[in-house]
């Protein structure tokens, strides 16, 4: 039985339900890249453009980490995949990259780029040919995959919907999903928070359906599809939470546009912008989220002396 | 006897102490450069106060702030460590209870502090670079074979500051050779120098704040005539500045000492000998460096793994 390796980071964490429920349904098996290490980021380190971001570093030392471990590597092509829009300039050259930094890689692709009326649904027909079956049973396996994905979604949404009724501080933790979840960028963040006993609003977990009317508010054309779910989510919950905290990769140009806009539709809260890069020191970060939290307690002891 | 209350400051370039009773008053206090070496530069500031202080004052609590604050704290067996925003802001308000915005400038970091009421309510710091801080400053100050003590008023004879972009250090060291090489007064392009730290500050760590007034400065930097007057010029405002500007951090972290358990403190720290090492766990592939601070031959703290998998190794094996 052939393996698929699917490096966790980037796409994997906005795909990895849709593509572990098609690979499941046609009965193939997956193997994950380990959890991000310093291993894998120096790895990453020497294999990328030293004007890489971050985020693309690690995915590099994740390829590599499952490299002789499978006999595909999953590394989609994304180029736009809504109307009118396009997302980040590394999605577009994922397979080229990896292609050209790897040698003899086995790399198992898909391409969406609706301006070639490219969609989701004929990039998985495409792939499932690929790996030897038929367009029907892929077909139904990307339904299915489809199904169960949104499920999902939905079911982290309605669990972020009752997070939101506690009288617990909470804070809105807006990034990108490969950073907010990465073993090394946002997960020390979050741990943090939570032995803070903060509650986490996650900017992924915003109602899906609410992602395009909250942007239009801010601004009628972002371009960037990715963006646009921690700029909705911002706008969404800034009036609900106690505090934003954004996560953003070291040089990450579309949240550089997009952070900005959304902030400054922030009035009456405070907002931490931490960036992360290879280069920084825990006790910096420390630092200003020790900072942050000092101050959200602050404000909540003077309502609720101002209350009694 | 009368009780008090010892904070220390261990910033990156200066080491700050206070000593204060009660009522918040500053006993005794002394500012020295910490050198690259925070656990001698606290020596010497415990072996000033302890030369200095009177009988009848007993030291009861200890706070650390700035960025050796968790060294320095598990050294002093402090009650509290704070971090300097904190800490800044409550020694601020002691002073000066109306302040609305603090700009703070120092060796390696800013920050702006921003006050409503007595409550922070938000703030910000400069990210990944140094630059427009302290440091940068004194880098400039040596390339123009100038002490930076005199920056300031060298600054005020200018009346025509050279712009000089000082976004980043290494593209300002440039710009700085490039103007003196045209022919600008060595005045004019000081005066420049303070400008673009003003500029920089406003445009990167305070971007999208409201800078409210009252304003005070404070860090090193607030110590440097020129920066300050650059500030006046371009907000259009008077600034405060305190010649107890540079304690405050330390100050703040002695009143927050006092709500805490009461700790004799023990003066006689030079009697022993402090050291740190560091060795890298390896036994898994994030290879955490873990560090060990020792009291004579005793671990007496440690951090910097990432799981407890790292508390089993020590300094030995």
């Amino acid at each position: 039985m052939k393996k698929i390796g699917i490096p966790k980071a980037l796409l994997y964490y906005y795909y990895n339900d849709l593509w572990i429920y098609f690979f499941k349904y046609l009965k193939l098996n997956v193997v994950y890249s380990n959890q991000s290490n310093k291993k894998i980021l120096s790895d990453g380190e020497r294999l990328a453009q030293d004007e890489a971001c971050l985020s693309l570093k690690l995915y590099l030392g994740h390829v590599k980490d499952l490299i002789n471990r499978c006999d595909y590597i999953l590394v989609p092509r994304l180029y736009s995949v809504k109307k009118n829009e396009g997302v980040c300039t590394n999605f577009n050259a994922l397979y080229d990259l990896v292609n050209n930094t790897f040698d003899n890689i086995n790399i198992l692709n898909y391409n969406i780029d609706l301006t070639k009326n490219e969609n989701e649904l004929l990039g998985f027909l495409n792939l499932g040919k690929e790996l030897g079956f038929s367009y029907i049973n892929s077909y139904i396996a990307y339904k299915f995959a489809k199904e169960k994905s949104l499920e999902n979604r939905i079911r982290r949404e309605e669990k972020q919907k009752y997070n939101l009724t506690t009288n617990n501080t909470k804070i809105l933790v807006a990034a990108h999903p490969y950073n907010l979840y990465d073993e090394l960028v946002g997960k020390p963040i979050i741990d943090y928070l939570e032995d803070e006993n903060i509650t986490i609003i996650y900017s992924d977990r915003i109602n899906h359906k609410i992602i395009d009317s909250e942007c239009e508010k801010i601004s009628t054309d972002i371009h960037w599809t990715h963006s646009k779910e921690v700029m909705a989510s911002i706008n969404y919950y800034k009036d609900k939470v106690d505090g934003i905290i954004i996560i953003s990769a070291f040089p990450c140009g579309p949240d550089s546009l997009a952070n900005h806009l959304a902030i400054r539709e922030v009035k009456n809260i405070p907002v931490l912008k931490l960036i992360m890069e290879d280069l920084n020191s825990d006790i910096g970060i420390l630092t200003r989220l020790e900072s942050f939290i000092d101050i959200l307690k602050q404000k909540k002891e003077e309502n609720y002396e101002k209350n009694n | 006897m009368k009780k008090a209350y010892l904070g220390i400051d261990i910033g990156s370039i200066s080491t700050k102490g206070v000593i204060i009773d009660s009522d918040n008053n500053i006993l005794l206090s002394k500012y020295i450069w910490t050198e690259g070496n925070p656990i001698k530069a606290v020596k010497e500031i415990i072996e000033y106060f302890k030369n200095n202080i009177s009988d009848d004052i007993k030291i009861v609590s200890v706070g650390t702030t700035g960025s050796a604050r968790r060294l320095i704290g598990s050294i002093l067996n402090a009650s509290i460590i704070k971090n300097e925003i904190t800490a800044h802001a409550i020694g601020t308000l002691s002073i000066y209870p109306d302040i609305k915005t603090i700009i703070e400038i120092g060796g390696q970091d800013s920050k702006i502090i921003l006050i409503d009421n007595g409550i922070v309510t938000d703030y910000a710091m400069n990210s990944l670079c140094a630059a427009g801080t302290g440091a940068f400053l004194s880098s400039q100050a040596k390339r123009l074979g100038i002490d930076v003590n005199n920056f300031g008023s060298i600054a005020l004879t200018s009346n025509n500051p050279t712009p000089i972009a000082a976004r980043c250090t290494v593209f300002a060291e440039s710009d700085l050779v490039h103007k003196a090489q045209m022919g600008y007064n060595k005045n004019d392009i000081i005066a420049g120098l303070c400008k673009s730290v003003a500029l920089n500050y406003l445009n990167n760590v305070a971007k999208g704040k409201k800078i409210a007034e009252p304003i005070i400065f404070q860090g090193g930097v607030s110590k440097n005539i020129g920066v300050v007057k650059s500030f006046e010029d371009i907000l259009n405002t008077k600034i405060i500045t305190d010649k107890n500007g540079h304690l405050m951090g330390a100050l703040g972290v002695a009143i927050l000492s006092k709500d805490k358990p009461e700790i004799e403190f023990d003066f006689n720290i030079n009697n022993y000998k402090y050291s740190t090492n560091s060795k890298f766990c390896g036994k898994c592939p994030n290879n955490c460096e873990v560090i060990f601070i020792n009291k004579d031959d005793e671990i007496i703290d440690h951090w910097g793994n990432r799981c407890p998998r790292g508390e089993k190794i020590t300094n030995k094996n």
